[in-house]
């Protein structure tokens, strides 16, 4: 071998070793950041793991006299429809809580038939825990608040009352809705306006906050809890249908 | 003693780690058990599906609040597109991937196009999978614990399909690409995503359902 062919040789030798080093560089460097990657999301998994397990109670604290609407069932539910109906269905529920404004969407109707027919009586049972879902403007207690003062003072539109709230129900995290927008959907459910007024009072934000905590207390995990005569209702709650088969089943009961 | 054989992508003095990771039995039973996971889940969801259809309302055992519900999301329309629950299409196709892991474990070695084939066919399998992942986090709003699973176990067996796909060369890619994804495997790197594609997956069931699920 002549000493430029070797020469050759060599430099092609090194410049294939520092090739190969680069590469090397380049893996680990990738490596190190892929590493990084999953150490981030491990950390963002637990904090909002550790967010989500201290965050629904976060229940209103009971401050000043619990004082309850009139009008209400001995379980303390706002009731709607005959009181002899043959088949009660309570609902605990949030005004905030989208799974409540799924369920609504798909029941409201159903129910409301069934109220009419005087086959059911519907129990509300108004919650509020999910007041951190509204930028600091505790839309839960304040709605919750409202069916109390209408189920006291007007009880006759507390349905539609209720219904209309769904309707327009805001997104969970948004600011909810005002008091006066709010106000205006208890108008136009045919709320007289002296008792609208009264809203923003807070007469029964106390209540509001008791019944929240001794609905957890008794073993209500979620909402929205039903109960068909007292027993939780497990089926479909988001579709038509599956509450209405099981209600009228248990009207068949009777 | 016998020099031991070792498996792609590993040299003599690769960590026991990164060998065991290329070795070809780890690939294969890897893929064999995410199938089978796979071809159990989709049983259930079957059974599901017959009992959702003679009573919407059935009491099923993964109902297990608003947002676990195998309830909501197998009564939606979702769950039967192509008007059949979906479930049956894991019937009748996991077991083809069970024969071809337990095969391959077994020192099969199918033709180039046989490869190329699966592999095509199994990614539109797991775009399906996404679909429905996709549908059933943002559309329907409920998670069932044994769609969830045939979303990993899908994702797992593309995993690795892919691995052998590029460590083979059956895929007909351009070479520059060849090389690149090879150069991947090699580092580990198609790992390391994986992974983190997963983590992201967990990441954004509990941002969106993390109130309800741990309430």
């Amino acid at each position: 071998m002549s000493k430029q062919t070797k020469l050759r040789t060599q430099e092609l030798r090194h410049a294939q070793v520092a090739a190969a080093a680069q590469q090397a560089k380049r893996r680990r460097f990738l490596t190190w950041a892929g590493a990084l990657l999953i150490v981030g999301l491990v950390a963002a998994i637990g904090l909002s793991v550790y967010k989500a397990v201290n965050h629904e109670r976060t229940l209103p604290a009971v401050t000043g006299t619990v004082v309850p609407p009139q009008h209400l069932t001995s379980t303390g539910a706002i009731p709607v429809g005959a009181a002899d109906a043959p088949v009660t269905v309570k609902v605990y529920y949030d005004y905030m809580c989208s799974f409540c404004g799924s369920f609504e969407k798909a029941n409201t109707g159903e129910l409301d038939r069934l109220v009419s027919d005087g086959v059911v009586r519907v129990e509300l049972h108004p919650l509020a825990f999910l007041d951190d879902l509204s930028s600091g403007t505790k839309y839960s207690t304040r709605t919750a608040n409202a069916i109390a003062v209408v189920a006291d003072a007007a009880p006759a539109r507390a349905w539609d009352f209720h219904n209309a709230l769904y309707a327009q129900q805001p997104a969970e995290g948004s600011e909810g809705l005002t008091d006066e927008q709010i106000g205006t959907i208890a108008t136009d459910a045919g709320v007289p306006a002296s008792v609208v007024d009264s809203f923003t009072d807070g007469t029964y934000r106390p209540w509001v906050a008791s019944v929240t905590k001794d609905a957890f207390a008794a073993g209500v995990e979620h909402t929205p809890t039903v109960m068909i005569d007292g027993k939780e209702f497990t089926g479909d709650l988001y579709s038509v249908g599956p509450l209405t088969d099981a209600i009228e089943s248990a009207a068949a009961g009777r | 003693m016998t020099a031991t054989l070792l498996p792609p992508f590993a040299e003599a003095d690769s960590p026991r780690l990164h060998r065991l990771r290329h070795h070809n039995v780890t690939v294969w039973v890897t893929m064999l058990l995410a199938s089978i996971a796979s071809l159990v889940a989709s049983f259930v969801l079957a059974i599901d599906a017959l009992a959702l259809a003679k009573d919407p309302n059935a009491d099923l055992g993964c109902n297990i609040n608003a947002v676990i519900s195998c309830g909501t999301v197998g009564t939606s329309w979702q769950a039967s597109l192509l008007g059949f629950p979906n479930a049956f299409l894991g019937l009748v196709f996991e077991p083809a991937v069970i024969t071809l892991a337990v095969a391959s474990l077994g020192g099969v070695r199918f033709p180039r196009w046989f490869m190329f084939s699966a592999q095509v066919i199994y990614t539109i399998a797991l775009l399906f999978a996404y679909w429905l992942f996709e549908q059933a986090m943002f559309e329907i709003g409920a998670l069932c614990p044994w769609c969830l699973l045939v979303t990993l176990a899908t994702t797992l067996v593309f995993f690795e399909l892919a691995y052998v796909n590029i460590r083979d060369d059956n895929l007909y890619l351009p070479r520059r690409v060849q090389a690149a994804l090879t150069g991947l495997i090699r580092s580990n790197l198609d790992f390391i995503l994986v992974i983190a594609w997963l983590l992201i997956l967990v990441l954004a069931v509990v941002l969106k359902y993390g109130n309800a699920l741990f309430a």
